[in-house]
């Protein structure tokens, strides 16, 4: 019961949130078909099946960096929290093909803030698998204390982070 | 201080796989500071996003220095890790 007492000690509304940068399904890093997530090399995390075509910025920050593919963005919170968004598997590959991005690296961001929109038709019909993990990079300093499995809307708690 | 070189034979460079591998690596040399350096920047080669941030790709040159603690096998450890993984 270490997770509810931690959230009775302290109110959840003081505990750093990370919201959805996408609408969809959220669901477990583990679901996701590709070892570097499901094995949390990058850190623990979460993901989401996209139902729409636009990520946000899940929190107030900076872009630590976004990718010029479009297809990966990271994220530094005001708090220090870094966090990495990964539109689809294995993406990398379409070099940018069906990504516009909206922010670019160095930017300050406010939650909920377009950061890339895509095209989860024309990526899909290429036969790419559009599951989006979510990556806290430092959860080591970060611990995750509550995860929103679910359907998601954009900007819906997502990440509950025991800081 | 000892000091490492590899050149990345990963197609990919080092994008998310081996920068996340290569950071845990890094971790495990405990409180011996592992900094890598690529052209003019270097960054604490136990934080994956600063390696993701590189840009680093196949055929460049990385430099890796270890420093403090047990660096002898610091730098002998993240040299087989580089062989096998990058």
């Amino acid at each position: 019961m270490g997770i509810f007492d931690k959230l009775f000690h302290k109110p959840q509304s003081e505990h750093p949130v990370i919201t959805a940068p996408v609408a969809g399904t959220a669901v477990s890093l583990q679901e996701v078909n590709d070892p570097t997530f499901s094995q949390e090399i990058l850190g623990k995390g979460i993901a989401i099946r996209p139902t729409e075509g636009q990520i946000v910025a899940p929190c107030d920050g900076k872009v630590d960096m976004m990718f010029d593919t479009g297809h990966a963005v990271s994220l530094v919170s005001t708090n220090g929290m870094e966090i990495l968004i990964h539109v689809g598997l294995e993406t990398v590959q379409l070099k940018g093909k069906h990504y516009t991005t909206h922010a670019k690296t160095g930017d300050t961001v406010k939650q909920g803030q377009p950061l890339i929109s895509f095209d989860r038709e024309a990526i899909a019909a290429e036969g790419y698998d559009l599951i989006t993990p979510i990556v806290l990079c430092n959860s080591d300093r970060f611990p995750i204390l509550q995860a929103h499995l679910g359907a998601v809307s954009a900007g819906d708690p997502l990440l509950t982070i025991d800081a | 201080m000892k000091t490492i070189t590899h050149v990345i034979q990963d197609p990919l460079g080092l994008h998310a796989r081996p920068a996340g591998l290569l950071a845990k690596a890094a971790a495990a040399c405990g409180d011996c500071t592992v900094n890598l350096t690529f052209k003019d920047r270097t960054v604490d080669a136990k934080r994956i996003m600063g390696l993701m941030k590189l840009g680093a790709k196949q055929g460049d040159t990385l430099t890796i220095t270890c420093e403090g603690e047990n660096e002898d096998a610091a730098a002998a450890s993240m040299e087989s890790f580089l062989k096998e993984n990058l």
